[in-house]
């Protein structure tokens, strides 16, 4: 495999395929300044979102934790961060300028709005400039990591666009890769199966109690997942129950004989070395698209069924769909095809060599169709109510 | 086109998934990921595309088995060629205590 791509490198030494200069709100109350200035200066992105006040403890942990990694991910080329209160402002620029990439902060309170947009423009405005000086080198896909997850799945996802993704994930390991799969719940009824892909016993342990924990806020919330897990979407699509949904959604992993997991990450957790590794997360896919850029991830391939539509602000979002209907009625938002393993017009190997060329040509710089479509969804992930 | 309705994960499942909406009383071709062995049966009801017809009879309070794992428990009795959904199958896990 020789994917050759083209990327930027960071001042840290990771890889990016894309040059952003993000805008980065703390809280609610920033977002307006943060988008006012991404209309006025051109090759800017603000990140909103609607959280950020009265967070605390670990659910502001995690708020920090997903809004330094994203700035620190190696698609932005610079970071402005714009909070009501400065100290927020100043710890999550701290935290991004650990990569060595250019970041400022500003606060709002004693300048008010307008003065705000100001000199946040005139900083955005030098850092677009320093972005765009920026060249590409020639690099390998394997020096990146990836993520993956699946939505709106259905039973093609199990039958073949999953079993796909895990053909991908084997090969970008087998020369060196990086990729990150998850999602907690979708792992319900097949976690027996998942717990024998893990490298060691100690973290197929982890993972198997990170999963009876999970299972266990739900019981002793009284409530159950029926009419969550599987989705609406899912059972139009032919799924009937979670087992079904998991044992579908676990193929992502690959074949355990060509590759284990490395390792179980927190929540936005950046994995420490190469390989498979698993978030313990949401299945949401917005949010976990959003805790994966946080954890460093540049390039996320996302398998569906019935044609989930999401996109992220600064990782390009790879769709591939085995579902031909979803294929036909859903055109605009497939990049890959795989439909052709139902009908045994082309194997998973081929239908992985398939998904691999579209990588690249988004890893060498070329749009995705949830880029083209302007799909951008940036969720932070809640662990409970504010203060 | 292939001449082949629906796939079966694993030899000991107890349903197919279908690749094309088969119609009541079809004929319908299946084919085995595991050695591309093929079977034939006659739909008792409407497959759509993606959904999941009985390869022999299950009783009801019988697991119904998929990818060669449970998926659920049949809450009513289902024929063979009929349709398995959330109409007469549902699952062990999600069951409010």
């Amino acid at each position: 495999m020789s994917e050759k791509i083209l990327a930027y490198k960071r001042e840290n030494g990771n890889l990016g395929i894309r040059n952003y200069v993000a805008i980065i709100p703390v809280d609610d109350l920033s977002n307006n300044a943060a988008e006012s200035v991404a209309k006025i200066i051109k090759g800017t992105i603000a990140l909103s979102h609607p959280y950020g006040r009265l967070q605390f403890g670990e659910d502001l942990n995690l708020h920090f934790r997903t809004l330094i990694g994203n700035g620190a991910n190696p698609n932005v080329a610079a970071a402005i961060i714009i909070g009501i209160e400065p100290n927020w402002a100043k710890k999550i620029a701290d935290g991004i300028a650990k990569t060595g990439k250019p970041v400022a902060y500003f606060g709002i309170e004693g300048y008010g709005l307008l003065k705000t947009i100001e000199r946040a423009s005139r900083k955005a405005k030098e850092f677009v400039q320093f972005a765009t000086a920026q060249e590409k080198i020639e690099a390998n896909l394997s020096d990146l990591i990836i993520s993956f997850k699946c939505g709106e799945s259905d039973t093609t996802s199990g039958l073949a666009g999953n079993p796909t993704a895990g053909r991908v994930a084997e090969r970008l390991t087998a020369e060196g890769g990086t990729v990150i799969m998850g999602e907690t719940s979708e792992t319900t009824g097949a976690e027996h199966i998942l717990a024998q892909h893990f490298a060691t016993k100690e973290l197929s342990d982890k993972y198997l109690k990170i999963h009876r924990d999970y299972l266990k806020i739900i019981e002793d919330s009284g409530e159950d997942l029926l009419g969550s897990q599987p989705t609406e979407g899912n059972i139009a699509g032919g799924l009937t129950t979670i087992e079904e949904k998991a044992l579908g959604n676990i193929q992502k992993a690959g074949r355990k004989e060509k590759v284990l997991i490395q390792s179980v990450l927190g929540l936005a957790e950046k994995p420490q070395t190469k390989g498979l590794h698993f978030m313990d997360s949401s299945s949401a896919a917005a949010e976990y698209i959003t805790l994966m850029g946080a954890a460093g991830a540049v390039l996320h391939l996302f398998i569906t069924g019935q044609g989930n539509i999401v996109g992220n602000p600064i990782i390009p979002v790879i769709k591939i769909t085995a579902n031909p209907k979803t294929v036909t009625e859903m055109s605009e938002h497939i990049d890959v095809d795989v439909s052709g393993i139902l009908t045994n017009e082309i194997n998973l190997d081929q239908a992985a060599d398939k998904v691999l060329d579209a990588l690249t040509a988004a890893a060498r710089g070329q749009f995705t169709a949830a880029e083209v479509l302007g799909q951008q969804e940036f969720v932070l992930t809640r662990l409970y109510p504010s203060a | 086109m292939a001449d082949h309705k629906f796939l079966i994960h694993e030899k000991n499942d107890s349903v197919g998934v279908a690749i094309i909406n088969i119609n009541e009383g079809d004929i319908a071709k299946g084919i085995f990921l595991t050695d591309n062995g093929s079977i034939e049966i006659t739909a008792a009801a409407s497959i759509p595309l993606g959904h999941k017809i009985a390869l022999h009879p299950i009783k009801a309070g019988e697991f119904v088995i998929e990818y060669g794992e449970k998926i659920g428990r049949a809450f009513k009795d289902i024929a063979k060629g009929d349709l398995v959904h959330t109409h007469n199958l549902k699952s062990i896990h999600w069951i409010k205590k």
